[in-house]
């Protein structure tokens, strides 16, 4: 914090706030419509004019005007605090996610352990939410969101602990800016773990358990109205985009391509925006696990494989020191 | 990756595979006839297919066209048989309530009364009729099962493909009999009948050799009425409603 | 008192409070929650401090997952909303907790106060970077690192084994 002064730190936080509620919408107008064509649908094409562009406007004034209702027998406090507590991790997230090597909200030396850190946080706000609610479904919800964080948190963190390994440096302009291609073979099954468990971690399809509409209703925010629901929805591709970003800058070398310097930024934008159409189109085309089939999938699976790729990182660096 | 998530239980896998394929048909396909019972690399092969299957699929139908159709600019095609709204052609009434009895929700609502007709011919007997006063139907209860349509002896409801009356008072749904009427013209004309089918009842009634004449009473003139069946269809021509097209 | 200073205070205060909270409170899950707060807060210490990968880790490991499974652990078995006075401890006990505690302080602040004197350390300028701590743990340190690891890995296939060997019985009996 030293070199900064007041006003940048000001601005600073001003464009990561914008960030954090333009990326989301935009990943949620890119669901609609991409959801809605891939079923041969259009989707919004009202709001706003053109194909319906400002129809996340339009909700969030709508969730802005309902009732914010909490039951008569839940926690009022935790109730009502859980939304800040699921938001505000992603927030910090996206802050220290760089973009390209000088866009980057806050400079942390640690930001890929930070990243970490902070997704695992966020979890909190939907346990609260859960156990808070006074509701059964909802309970039942937070626990198997919480089981599922639980164990996608470790294959996770050892594909992180691989990439770093691979760059030398848990700084993630560090990691992008060590990245090359040739990792896009040698670092993929590391890849493909992160991805599944960055799925599973933001309770998407195919691992939507938490919130499967067909048995508990909608999990840990079955109780919520209004703006604390928005929040939660807001928290969720809030998720999406730092799980997307994150990806980009670890695996896909986040603002390599050409012109790298002056267009970097939207190199990065660019590959998160395909990776979120990648989780839109999984969400779209398969059915959901069951539970046990997703701890299945953690422990047998993404675990041993993940540590593969830890033991296969560290002979390819130390081979070619 | 995922190839064990649906592998049998074991004891599955003893228990012998039921072949449900035609004798002489193709091998059954049933999970776990396989030679190595599902167990790992099949179960890889039978899933890790499935879910690029599904992306395909996904993915190609975001190439095709879609089939929303964006209604308040363009009109729905809706079939001619479509239950929109009851329309009342109400010189047909009879008032007998039929249609208020057997109606599941009770929301017909009908009020008459009887009229004398002064007899048409000296020294005859005067008659009674039914004038209807009230014919209402309660759209905000009613379930659209089509029972007062059929059960109306009379031929004075008609389903019409009509469907854009919503109201912003649920009070308001309660339409009386002038709307219903209204209604009437929205009808369209039944279909034709099928090629080689019966004629209808009337026609094989008028082609009866006529009776004795009696003396003609008070005729009705002639109402708007509902359309009249268009001639029998011709076997060569397309039916009278098209598949929807696009691809199915 | 520059920035630093207020932050640190109010970090720290922030972190105090909410510690006696976490003990105080009768309501089971409001205590884990309170400890979240507490551990997170100290994690702000830390970073405050200038040590922000210390902070991390808290963050990580302690926020991220141990308060986590302690939620995960009360919500499954007995969270019910609302106090419980079951759980209230008589005064005794509070004041014989409270002794403890300050005597805890007291003896930490003892043996470390004068050790640091009055030795002050350029926050502005971190001494201690990522690298630097990597190669202690690796270097200096990499023989109790290595030993530490081992225990957990006991530790885990003691908890393993011990779950099958339940379940094994279970299943015969
Ligand atoms: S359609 Fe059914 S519910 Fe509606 S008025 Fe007729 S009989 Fe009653
Ligand atoms: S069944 Fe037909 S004729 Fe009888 S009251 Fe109803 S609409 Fe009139």
């Amino acid at each position: 914090m030293s070199g900064l002064t007041w006003l940048e730190v000001v601005l600073r936080a001003v464009a990561v706030l914008a960030a954090f509620l333009v990326l989301p919408l935009l990943v949620g107008q890119t669901e609609h419509k991409v959801m809605a064509h891939m079923q041969g649908r259009l989707g919004p094409m009202y709001a706003g004019g053109f194909h319906g562009w400002a129809q996340l406007l339009a909700d969030g004034i709508k969730f802005v005007q309902k009732e914010d209702v909490v039951p008569a027998r839940a926690d009022r406090s935790a109730f009502r605090l859980a939304p800040g507590v699921a938001l505000v991790p992603y927030l910090v997230a996206l802050a220290v996610i760089p973009l390209a090597p000088g866009v980057v909200g806050a400079k942390v030396d640690a930001s890929a352990l930070l990243v970490l850190a902070v997704i695992g946080v966020g979890i909190i706000g939907t346990l609260m939410a859960g156990w808070a609610s006074a509701n059964k479904y909802s309970l039942l919800g937070a626990m198997r969101a919480a089981a599922q964080l639980v164990s996608y948190e470790l294959p996770m963190v050892l594909v992180v602990a691989s990439v770093a390994l691979a760059a030398g440096t848990l700084s993630l302009v560090g990691i992008a800016q060590a990245w090359t291609p040739w990792w896009l073979l040698w670092q993929l099954p590391g890849a493909l773990v992160f991805f599944v468990a960055g799925l599973a971690e933001l309770q998407r399809v195919p691992f939507d358990m938490p919130v499967a509409d067909s048995e508990i209703v909608f999990g840990p925010y079955t109780e919520y109205t209004g703006l604390r629901f928005a929040f939660f929805l807001l928290a969720e591709y809030a998720g999406i985009v730092v799980m997307a970003l994150l990806f980009a800058v670890l695996f896909l070398g986040g603002w390599a391509g050409p012109w790298a310097a002056t267009v970097g930024w939207l190199w990065t934008l660019l590959k998160g925006l395909v990776l979120a159409v990648v989780v839109i189109w999984f969400r779209v085309s398969w059915p959901r696990l069951r539970e046990d089939q997703l701890q299945r999938l953690a422990w047998v699976w993404l675990v041993p494989i993940a540590l593969l790729q830890l033991a296969v990182t560290a002979v390819g660096v130390v081979m070619m020191r | 990756m995922t190839g064990n998530l649906d592998r049998p239980d074991p004891d599955d896998l003893e228990r012998p595979v039921v072949d449900l394929s035609p004798p002489g048909g193709a091998p059954s396909k049933v999970k776990g006839g396989e030679p190595d019972g599902g167990r790992g690399g099949s179960g890889l092969s039978g899933i890790l297919p499935g879910i690029v299957q599904g992306l395909a699929t996904t993915a190609r139908t975001m190439t095709r066209h879609t089939h929303t159709a964006e209604y308040p600019d363009v009109r729905p095609q809706l079939p001619p048989r479509s239950r929109g709204v009851i329309a009342l052609l109400d010189e047909n009434c009879t008032s007998c309530m039929l249609c208020a009895r057997e109606c599941p929700d009770w929301c017909i609502y009908i009020d008459s009364h009887k009229e004398e007709l002064p007899p048409t011919t000296e020294g005859g007997r005067a008659r009674q009729r039914n004038v209807l006063d009230r014919f209402a139907i309660d759209y905000s209860l009613c379930m659209y099962c089509g029972i007062c349509v059929e059960v109306c002896p009379f031929d004075a409801l008609f389903w019409s493909p009509e469907f854009e009356y919503a109201e912003l008072d649920i009070h308001d749904l309660l339409h009386e009999k002038p709307r219903l009427s209204q209604w009437m013209a929205t009808v369209p004309a039944p279909p034709a009948l099928d090629p080689g089918s019966a004629d209808p009842a009337e026609v094989t009634a008028a082609a009866k050799p006529a009776r004795p004449a009696r003396p003609v009473r008070g005729e009705r003139a002639p109402g708007p009425g509902r359309p009249s069946r268009p001639p029998r269809a011709d076997p060569q021509q397309t039916p009278p409603v098209p598949p929807a097209d696009g691809d199915v | 008192m520059t920035t630093r200073d207020i932050v640190f205070v109010v970090v720290g205060v922030i972190t105090a409070l909410s510690g006696l909270l976490a003990v105080s409170t009768r309501h089971v899950v409001h205590a884990a929650l309170w400890l979240l707060v507490c551990l997170g807060s100290l994690a702000g210490c830390y970073i405050v401090l200038g040590q922000e990968l210390v902070g991390i880790v808290q963050l990580l490991v302690y926020v991220g997952a141990i308060v986590v499974l302690v939620l995960f652990a009360l919500m499954l078995t007995r969270a019910p909303i609302g106090p419980q006075p079951d759980i209230d401890a008589p005064v005794w006990q509070r004041v014989v907790a409270a002794l403890l505690g300050a005597a805890t302080t007291a003896l930490v602040a003892a043996a470390t106060l004068p050790v640091i004197g009055q030795q002050s350390v350029d926050l502005d300028t971190p001494v201690v970077t990522t690298q630097q701590i990597a190669s202690a743990i690796f270097g200096t340190w990499v023989w109790p690192f290595e030993l530490l690891s081992v225990l957990l890995l006991v530790a885990l296939v003691g908890a393993f084994a011990v779950s099958r060997v339940v379940l094994a019985r279970r299943s015969r009996s």
